[in-house]
């Protein structure tokens, strides 16, 4: 069962290889990882990773600590050009989100894609609500869209920059359904539930963990999830697909290691990572942030991130968004 | 009633010996941080999270809540000894705080720095205390239009902030406000005069700009005097190191000020501690009876900017706990950690943890009385840096320059833009331009063109959402009045001139 086909990501070109736990034994790291964020210190990449790194150190999985190294600038495109200069180093990996899909192709500076680097695992998924302020006469998902309809251009979204996983729900949901509203972008996650609370807009993609509180309090209602199936916390709030849209887009985060990194090394971390989402420590940190578990192995991950370039790309092309390479 | 119940049970957890331990670890450790150019609480906070987990929730917020205010106080140390800003809210501790510290009165801009710091730190906390909840129910009426408003008042002031010639400031302005432009617009993810450079998709980190034309401007700008062997006269004794009264007195008005704009503009989510120091250093210069000593050394010019940063502490912690809304990027942080310890942070938190707020409030009044009682003794110490001959003293300011811009990016890059942005601060000087105006549009410049965008977009295109609504009204309003007002007095001047003449 263990053996199984990874696939190493060579800046030539993609090269198979046949790996497995014979060469699994052959890699142990020997010096503490780099473990490489985008974010700087206290962003949403730099939280996480540094809660990988601790809850590794608590179930004693390596033999070596890992180190966080935050690698800010160009959107992830720094951090991205780095682990290129790494090429080959078995001792850096780094962890990924939506963004290092969506920025390459976006922008011209920054050259390097995902899959220029090799995959390791994929981690998280995160689903997200889509919240109105309590006091909003939108009950469902479908009066909103109706509203949008009836009043093209009026009704405002709180929320990130263009390309973001806010960005695309909304695209995505405009194009299923007709509707348009205006996507108002802020930089700061406090900033857009200040607007939505303040009601200097009318709806929200928001974070499970980030709504729970308001809605606890009555300040906001859930009228979506933006999930596959619904979350512990919210058992009556239908998902985008029970609402009658057909529009899932997780954020996704998971591992990946510089190019040309031996199989074996691959092998290794999937290895440590397979047992890694099986601990309580990582289950209770998804369960905490309502996280959905989306653990995936290298060469599955090499075929998500194809998938996923390509679901991106049209969205962009149909966004209006200039789309590089 | 409730408040004062609520105290006492603060107070009751915070004077246990464990919780004194771990807000004195918070206080000293931020005061360090503070000191240190580029290096800033949020990425103290982060890196001391792991060692948290094991800690009680309440001990462990009232240690990173006490790194938060901590760093405020040692900010103004390098602004004041070495031009050096140690925290970006402290730039403008520079302008007069440095200024002392030439005329020979280091230790009393340290003293004022520190004194205005407690009393805003306190009034911050007291002001958490008794009016957070309504407070922050009334910052949601703050909007973009709002917002873009509040940043036109702080580009009013610099008519205040101008030297010799209005021009030149405007000139400097314009400059900063380019800078601030540069990166990835926001809201069309195009590149903004980045040149191709993937190192420049962020825009240019405020701190690279303003160690760099504050600091190595001042040391370039120095070393061409050659004869003078120290930088700055240290008068002996510990009374000439401490603040008079007359300068205390001085700064009355100051430390009101500071308090207040600090604490208000804290509230607000979308506005930092940069713009309440700008905005309370311009007010205390517009309603001075001597504005044309600004700049040259006057203690309310550092009274004001200090207690203004200090109490925007306490003005922030109101959204983060009344609201679970984080305002700056050390409140996201603290958001982040409270999460990870497992508690709900939104507006059930204090009805929910009494314990964890109480606690943290009464262990702010503490930790504002330790951070006096810790930066006080070391004023005259830290004076004693000025001692040095230039020769030891400048390459010590380039290498603490170098490391700071260093330790925020890890980016050699901003290190190298750091040289250019020093040349810069160097040619401005020789050619009499003004830095301040430099560094006040490039702190608004974004959140302006931001605010002023989101607007539009929500009344899809009409500007009358900016005159419209009654606050953004009101503060245009003042905005153009600053901005009229050196005008009429210029008219004035020529009226008396020609009367003169005439007779």
């Amino acid at each position: 069962m263990r053996t199984r086909i990874s696939i190493a990501l060579l800046l030539a070109g993609f090269v198979a290889a046949n790996a497995g736990t014979v060469f699994a034994q052959g890699f142990k790291p020997s010096k503490p990882i780099e473990f490489l964020t985008h974010t700087g210190p206290g962003g949403g990449g730099d939280v996480i990773a540094r809660a990988i790194g601790t809850a590794m150190e608590k179930e004693k999985l390596m033999p070596v600590r890992m180190q966080v190294l935050n690698k800010t600038g160009g959107s992830g495109a720094t951090a991205m050009a780095y682990l290129v200069e790494k090429k080959g180093d078995t001792q850096t990996i780094a962890i990924f989100t939506g963004l290092w899909f969506t920025n390459p192709l976006m922008r011209a500076e920054a050259k390097i894609t995902l899959k220029d680097l090799t995959p390791v695992v994929r981690l998280v998924l995160e689903p997200a609500l889509i919240a109105v302020k309590s006091d909003a006469p939108y009950k469902t998902l479908k009066d909103f869209i109706d509203a949008a309809k009836q009043n093209p251009g009026q009704l405002k979204q709180s929320a990130g920059s263009i390309g973001s996983r806010d960005w695309l729900v909304r695209q995505l949901l405009m194009k299923t359904t007709g509707a348009s509203w205006a996507y108002i972008s802020f930089p700061g996650g406090g900033e857009r539930i200040a607007a939505l609370l303040g009601g200097h807009v009318n709806m929200m993609v928001i974070e499970p963990q980030e709504a729970g509180e308001h809605i606890r309090a009555g300040n906001l209602r859930v009228i979506a999830q933006i999930s596959d199936k619904r979350l512990p916390p919210y058992p009556n709030i239908p998902t985008m697909k029970e609402a009658g849209f057909d529009v899932n887009v997780p954020q996704v985060r998971g591992i990946v290691a510089p190019p040309g990194v031996p199989a074996e090394v691959v092998a290794y971390w999937e290895d440590v990572f397979g047992k890694f989402v099986k601990t309580p420590s990582w289950k209770k940190y998804l369960e905490d942030n309502l996280f959905d578990d989306g653990f995936m192995r290298s060469a599955e991950l090499g075929k998500f991130i194809d998938e996923y370039s390509e679901l991106t790309r049209g969205i962009l092309k149909e966004g209006g968004v200039k789309v590089v390479r | 009633m409730e408040v004062i119940n609520g105290l006492f049970h603060g107070f009751a957890v915070a004077l246990t010996p464990i919780n004194l331990w771990w807000c004195f670890v918070g206080v000293f450790l931020g005061t360090v941080v503070g000191i240190l150019p580029g290096l800033g609480p949020p990425a103290t906070i982060a890196m001391l999270l792991p060692l948290t987990f094991q800690m009680n929730p309440t001990s462990a917020i009232i240690m990173l809540a006490g790194i938060y205010y901590g760093a405020k106080y040692g900010g103004s140390t390098t602004s004041v000894l070495l031009n050096v800003p140690g925290e970006s809210a402290s730039v403008v501790t520079c302008f007069d705080g440095y200024q002392m510290a030439r005329k020979g009165r280091a230790g009393a801009a340290l003293g004022i720095a520190a004194i205005a710091s407690f009393v805003a730190g306190t009034f911050g906390v007291v002001m958490l205390m008794l009016v957070a909840p309504p407070l922050a129910r009334m910052a949601l009426s703050f909007s973009s239009p709002e917002y873009f408003a509040l940043m036109c008042l702080g580009l009013a002031m610099v008519v205040l902030l101008a030297g010799k010639s209005l021009t030149k400031a405007l000139l400097a302005m314009l400059v900063g406000l380019w800078i601030a432009g540069m990166g990835t617009d926001l809201f069309s993810a195009t590149s903004r005069f980045t040149f191709g450079n993937m190192e420049l998709l962020d825009g240019i980190d405020f701190v690279v700009v303003a160690i760099g034309v504050f600091a190595l401007g001042e040391v370039l700008g120095n070393m061409e005097k050659r004869e003078e062997a120290q930088m700055l006269p240290v008068p002996k004794g510990l009374r000439n190191l401490l603040p008079t009264m007359a300068e205390l007195k001085a700064c009355r008005f100051a430390f009101v000020n500071g308090s207040v704009i600090g604490f208000l503009i804290g509230v607000l989510p979308g506005a930092g501690s940069t713009i309440a120091s700008f905005i309370s250093y311009g007010v205390e210069k517009a309603v001075s009876k001597h504005p044309e000593k600004f700049g040259t050394g006057v203690p309310e010019g550092v009274a004001a900017p200090e207690g203004a940063n200090n109490s925007e502490t306490g003005g922030a912690l109101v959204p983060m706990l009344t609201l679970g809304i984080p305002g700056s990027g050390t409140t996201a942080i603290l958001l982040a950690a409270f999460i990870l310890w497992g508690l709900k942070p939104g507006p059930l938190m204090i009805q929910d943890n009494p314990t964890l707020f109480w606690g943290l409030v009464a262990s702010m009044y503490i930790g504002n009385v330790m951070l006096l009682v810790l930066n006080l003794p070391l004023i005259p110490l830290f004076a004693q840096v000025l001692k040095l001959p230039a020769y030891a003293l400048y390459p010590v300011i380039f290498g603490i320059s170098i490391v700071g811009v260093y330790s925020v990016s890890g980016s050699l890059f901003d290190v190298w833009m750091l040289a250019v942005f020093g040349l810069m601060g160097y040619a401005m000087r020789r050619l009499d331009y003004p830095a301040a105006p430099l560094i006040l549009g490039l702190v608004l410049g974004d959140s302006m063109e931001r605010a002023l965008r989101q607007s539009l977009m929500m009344s899809q295109g009409d500007l009358s959402i900016l005159v419209s609504r009654p606050i953004s009204a009101v503060m245009l309003f003042l905005a153009a009045v600053i901005l009229i007002a050196p005008l009429f007095r210029k008219a004035n001047a020529w009226r008396i001139k020609a009367i003169e003449e005439q007779v």
